[in-house]
């Protein structure tokens, strides 16, 4: 197995450098149709804010890895690039990291699922450019297939592991559906629009937003589809909301302690949660004494955060060892792609059928047309194997490319069913 | 049938034991099997029960609700049975093990201390009295269950405020879930109280010629009913909420066991079997 793969990520590289060498979608295509042919004959482009990474079957035996990252950097023009920064794996290793990165154990954020989906995105963009081939294809379903198992086998994507979404996390421990709760997020920067959108995917009832900077809360409302409180009165109907997210960059406190005694006594002592993930904070920690005001800030959310990622890590042997059992898989299917033996199989697999049914009927026949039963039986099984057996052998002598050849046998092992059959023989 | 009933009497501790065991299990380790286990084992634990109890009832000639021990052996069951019926319903996970360990403690007691009484007052063969004390003992189990999951509240609402994300964090359902649990279970245990109660004040006096309303079961029946009347009217009014109401439903319950011990141990009553 040919497969070649150069990787740049943030286990080799400083981010500025992962930065440079990061590819837009529009760029991927457009470095698919550069190399393909050129360099590759089919392979994959993935680039995230943590990695890019290229695998691919070599399109002649001069085109190596290095080769590839050379384009690379000529292509980003940075060729002043510390070479360091790459990783180069080679055959089963190659195939092995793939399979990691799907399944999200050589991830910045251990088991996160974004990288799952981006590994999909990335090979849907292989198939629209008609850069995946036979090999590749298999390749690359068999990667999808150990992301997904490690996803639903495992505990490896199991809970909060960024400050926001746990914190979305600990609200479900306190308040119960969701859909009925309404909340307010005060700051539309980075933070509180990740924050946001947790609670919308979680299906918060309600949600309004408030900014120092109006527009920016009116964008972000817009689309999520909530709506905007000015900043400048938004403590007047703070009683209204059973969630406060906070993450402005205020540098004194916006929410004091006689603000949420205020509005406890509104509500009624109706459970408030607040949820403080600026830094610095903006919601006084004295709330935290408040009967039925659940206040948490960053310090207290990263402990989940860091139990969560803990549990993770013990999950990674298991997934390992899903990569190992698809790893095996596909060699073994890739293994069986050989010539000889599958000439040898397919004859071995005619014959079992024709002495099946000799054995079957031959108190049908006189003993003395016993032979040549069996010798007419063997001449008609010789006759249909004769073509398919010298098509194999061109396969040899022509020297067709390796993705060619593997199609072409597996097509003639599928067509005559020949793996499931020695499937079921090893069950 | 004697060697029967005694065998299941003793083997009943054990199965509530290693449901005990498979529930406690799924709550450290959680995993669909493990869980599917443990219902399993909680149904089969129910039904051996159900079995024993008929099986007492028709070999001893009345229902097993003649003395506390008895008592405690279908408390233990309707403890169990209302939380099964609750987890099929609500599909609850993470609660179990503080349920089932409230029922191994009364037929533990059951089954070291249960006698086969064949002979009993006629009174105790009637039909009101089976009623009468067929719903008190189900209105119990309501506000067992109500306490235990007001205790379970008062844990997970600790924890929350302190920023302890251990066990008790991870596993057990939401603050708002536990409360509602906490709260219906009352409701349906103070209906059912209510229940007994109104057949106990008709029925009574009728049945018992030394029947007092300064009984102290009576007394002490009164006051866990006005306590959980007076809980349930300030939480549907929206005065009480969260701690205050689990509070109140676990000082019930306390009162509630108290109460059964005092007059069945201490004061000599008519309320007393034993």
């Amino acid at each position: 197995m040919n497969l070649i793969s150069v990787c740049i990520n943030h286990h080799t590289a400083p981010v500025d450098a992962r930065e440079s060498l990061f590819l837009q979608e529009e760029e991927i295509r457009n470095f698919i149709g550069e190399i393909k042919g050129r360099f590759l004959a089919e392979g994959l482009v993935i680039s995230t804010c943590n990695r890019t990474e290229i695998y691919g079957l070599p399109s002649n035996h001069n085109i190596n890895s290095q080769s590839i990252q050379n384009f690379l950097l000529q292509y980003k023009d940075r060729q002043t690039f510390n070479g360091e920064y790459f990783q180069h794996f080679f055959s089963r290793p190659a195939i092995e990291h793939l399979f990691s990165v799907a399944a999200g154990i050589d991830s910045l954020l251990i088991g996160d699922n974004q990288i799952f989906k981006q590994v999909k995105e990335s090979i849907e963009i292989s198939e629209e450019t008609h850069f995946t081939g036979f090999l590749t294809r298999r390749i690359f379903d068999a990667a999808i297939k150990a992301g997904k198992r490690a996803i639903s086998e495992t505990e490896i994507s199991e809970g909060a592991v960024t400050v926001s979404y746990a914190a979305v996390q600990l609200i479900e421990k306190i308040l119960s559906a969701l859909g009925k709760k309404s909340a307010l997020v005060i700051g539309a920067g980075e933070t509180g629009e990740i924050a946001a959108k947790h609670l919308v995917e979680r299906g918060i009832g309600k949600l309004a937003i408030t900014n120092r900077t109006n527009e920016r809360a009116e964008r972000l409302a817009q689309k999520l589809n909530g709506r905007v409180i000015p900043f400048t009165n938004f403590k007047d109907s703070l009683h209204e909301y059973d969630v406060v997210i906070s993450a402005t960059s205020a540098d004194n406190l916006i929410i004091t302690r006689k603000d949420i005694e205020t509005v406890m006594r509104k509500r009624n002592n109706a459970s408030l949660v607040l949820m403080d993930i600026a830094v610095p904070r903006d919601i006084d920690p004295a709330t935290s004494g408040l009967d039925y005001v659940f206040y948490h800030d960053i310090d207290s959310l990263n402990i989940i955060v860091e139990q969560n990622l803990e549990k993770r890590k013990k999950e990674i042997p298991k997934v390992k060892a899903i990569i190992e059992e698809e790893i095996n898989n596909f060699l073994n299917w890739y293994n069986s792609l050989e010539v000889a033996p599958t000439i040898k199989t397919l004859r071995d697999h005619f014959e079992a059928i024709r002495h099946e049914e000799v054995e079957k009927n031959v108190n049908k026949f006189s003993k003395e047309d016993r032979e040549k039963l069996d010798i007419v039986t063997k001449r008609i099984i010789n006759k249909i194997l004769h073509y398919p057996t010298v098509e194999l052998k061109k396969n040899n002598e022509i020297n067709p490319s390796p993705d060619e050849s593997a199609m072409r046998i597996s097509i003639i092992r599928e067509l005559f069913g020949i793996d499931k059959n020695e499937k079921e023989e090893r069950k | 049938m004697y060697p029967f009933i005694d065998f299941l009497n003793n083997f009943l501790p054990f199965l509530y034991i290693i449901t005990f065991g498979a529930y406690s299990f799924d709550f450290i380790k959680t995993g669909k099997r493990r869980f599917e286990f443990a219902r399993l084992s909680l149904f089969t634990t129910l039904l051996l029960h159900l079995i024993y109890l008929f099986s007492r009832t028709a070999e001893f000639n009345h229902p097993p609700i003649t003395n506390v021990f008895e008592i405690f052996t279908i408390l233990a069951f309707s403890v169990c049975f209302s939380y099964f019926i609750l987890e099929l319903v609500t599909d609850i996970r993470g609660t179990g093990p503080f349920i089932i360990i409230i029922s191994i403690i009364f037929q533990v007691i059951s089954t070291l201390f249960i006698e086969d009484l064949a002979e009993v007052k006629e009174v105790l063969r009637s039909n009101l009295l089976g009623s009468h004390v067929f719903t008190a003992l189900l209105g119990y189990s309501g506000i067992t269950i109500s306490a235990v999951y007001g205790f379970l509240y008062l844990i997970l609402y600790k924890d929350i405020k302190l920023s302890r994300f251990g066990l008790v964090f991870n596993k057990l359902p939401s603050l708002e879930v536990l409360e509602k649990l906490s709260f219906y279970s009352a409701i349906i245990g103070f209906v059912l109280l209510t229940i007994a109660m109104t057949i106990g004040v008709i029925w009574l006096p009728k049945a018992f010629p030394d029947f007092s309303y300064s009984d102290p079961k009576l007394i002490s029946s009164a006051l866990v009913w006005i306590l959980y009347g007076l809980g349930i009217i300030s939480k549907v009014l929206g005065k009480w909420r969260g701690k205050k109401v689990v509070v109140l439903s676990i000082v019930g319950f306390i009162l509630a066991l108290m109460s059964t011990m005092l007059s069945n141990f201490v004061a000599q009553s008519f309320h007393s079997f034993y």
